[in-house]
């Protein structure tokens, strides 16, 4: 029985090598690895900037940081970026009590994400 | 209208009045000399009127002069034996703006219990050894929190606690199904305790030393996906310990409510 947890995928109008990902649910121990595979997955595909919609991401443990860590590496590794927007309150203090929000770029709203690729 | 005492024999502050037949305002003095035999020690009154047909206005003032002689002494005057459906009536009519409403003198005891005695609740949880049990098993330590009057941060720090605990419990120990992991949680209006013992794996000892190892946060690389539950846990509670001295390790917490 693993945590519930949705990717949801949409295309951006005018950039070929972009993926929003919807986040919906849970992302701990027990997806993480479905997860990490999926974005891989994108990545290589091509997609090497993602903007991970956490609109509908209700919670993130160490295990789930460090996957998103993970994806934020290897996009910069392939010349692109991961980026996270609409993160909610709960979810953004984990990841600032773990000292990684430098880490990361994360973004109030989806459109500043978006913005932030030109 | 009848008037049973019920005296409850570990609580010395707190007394049951089950009332029955219909409370009218010639009924006052009846309840004011019932109220008068109470001992000056008491400062919680549960008046149960499951077996009451009517309450008039006047007996609704008289128990709510009581009340403010209750509050006074640092309890409370409730109502109990109301049932749902009567009760949306009585909310229309703003009673239960007045009155604590209960719907029966168990529950208004273990309010008491909770909020007058500060008394914690335990709970204990035993469950098997596999990662996929620890999701049900934090969000049921969260709701629990929140069942008890903790606002949603601190039950989504709580259920964040409990995740982190428990996942290092199934990696550095002996995992499945015949071997449990047993949660111990103690919840009062101030703080939670937890005690999370596995069972230990002699083959992963070496991996649990590395995890107990101090680590500083600034140690954080971009490439490394895991370590950072303990980190997180110690930044998380007010106290953490971890005892491996026996079959098992042991992990105890306290986080005291922030909100």
């Amino acid at each position: 029985m693993e945590s519930q947890i949705e990717l949801i995928y949409e295309d951006i109008k005018g950039k070929h090598n972009v993926k929003l990902v919807q986040f919906v649910g849970d992302l701990d121990a027990t997806n993480v690895e479905t997860v990490s595979e999926k974005i891989c997955n994108l990545l290589n595909e091509g997609y090497v900037n993602i903007i991970a919609d956490f609109k509908k991401l209700r919670y993130v443990n160490s295990t789930g940081l460090g996957t998103l860590l993970h994806f934020s590496k290897t996009a910069k590794e392939k010349n692109g970026s991961f980026k996270i927007a609409n993160i909610n309150e709960n979810v953004y203090e984990i990841i600032e009590i773990i000292g990684a929000t430098s880490l990361l770029e994360i973004y109030d709203e989806l459109e500043e994400a978006i913005k932030a690729l030109d | 209208m009848e008037v049973n005492i019920i005296q409850i024999p570990d609580k010395p502050h707190a007394i049951i009045f089950q009332f029955s037949g219909e409370m009218d305002s010639d009924k006052i003095g009846m309840i004011n000399d019932t109220f008068s035999q109470i001992n000056s020690n008491i400062n919680y009154v549960i008046v149960n009127v499951k077996s009451v047909q009517m309450i008039s206005s006047s007996v609704i003032g008289e128990l709510m002069g009581y009340r403010k002689q209750m509050i006074e002494k640092g309890g409370d005057l409730v109502i109990a034996g109301i049932d749902f459906s009567i009760r949306t009536k009585l909310n229309l009519i703003g009673l239960t703006k007045i009155f604590r409403i209960f719907s029966d003198p168990r529950s208004a005891l273990n309010a008491y219990r909770w909020e007058i005695e500060r008394h914690a609740e335990k709970i204990h949880v035993s469950f098997p050894s596999h990662l996929k049990i620890v999701p049900p098993v934090r969000q049921l330590i969260s709701r629990i929190a929140k069942q008890k009057g903790y606002g949603n941060r601190d039950s989504f720090r709580l259920e964040t606690i409990v995740d982190e605990i428990c996942n290092n419990a199934v990696e550095h120990g002996m995992s499945g199904s015949e071997l449990s992991i047993k949660l111990n949680m103690e919840i009062d209006p101030e703080k939670v305790e937890l005690d999370v013992t596995n069972t230990s794996d002699p083959e992963k000892m070496a991996s649990l030393k590395a995890l107990l190892k101090p680590k500083n946060n600034n140690d954080i690389k971009l490439d490394e996906r895991r370590g950072r539950g303990l980190a997180l846990i110690k930044m998380l509670t007010d106290e953490l310990s971890v005892d491996c001295s026996g079959t098992g390790t042991s992990v105890h917490i306290k986080k005291v409510r922030e909100e």
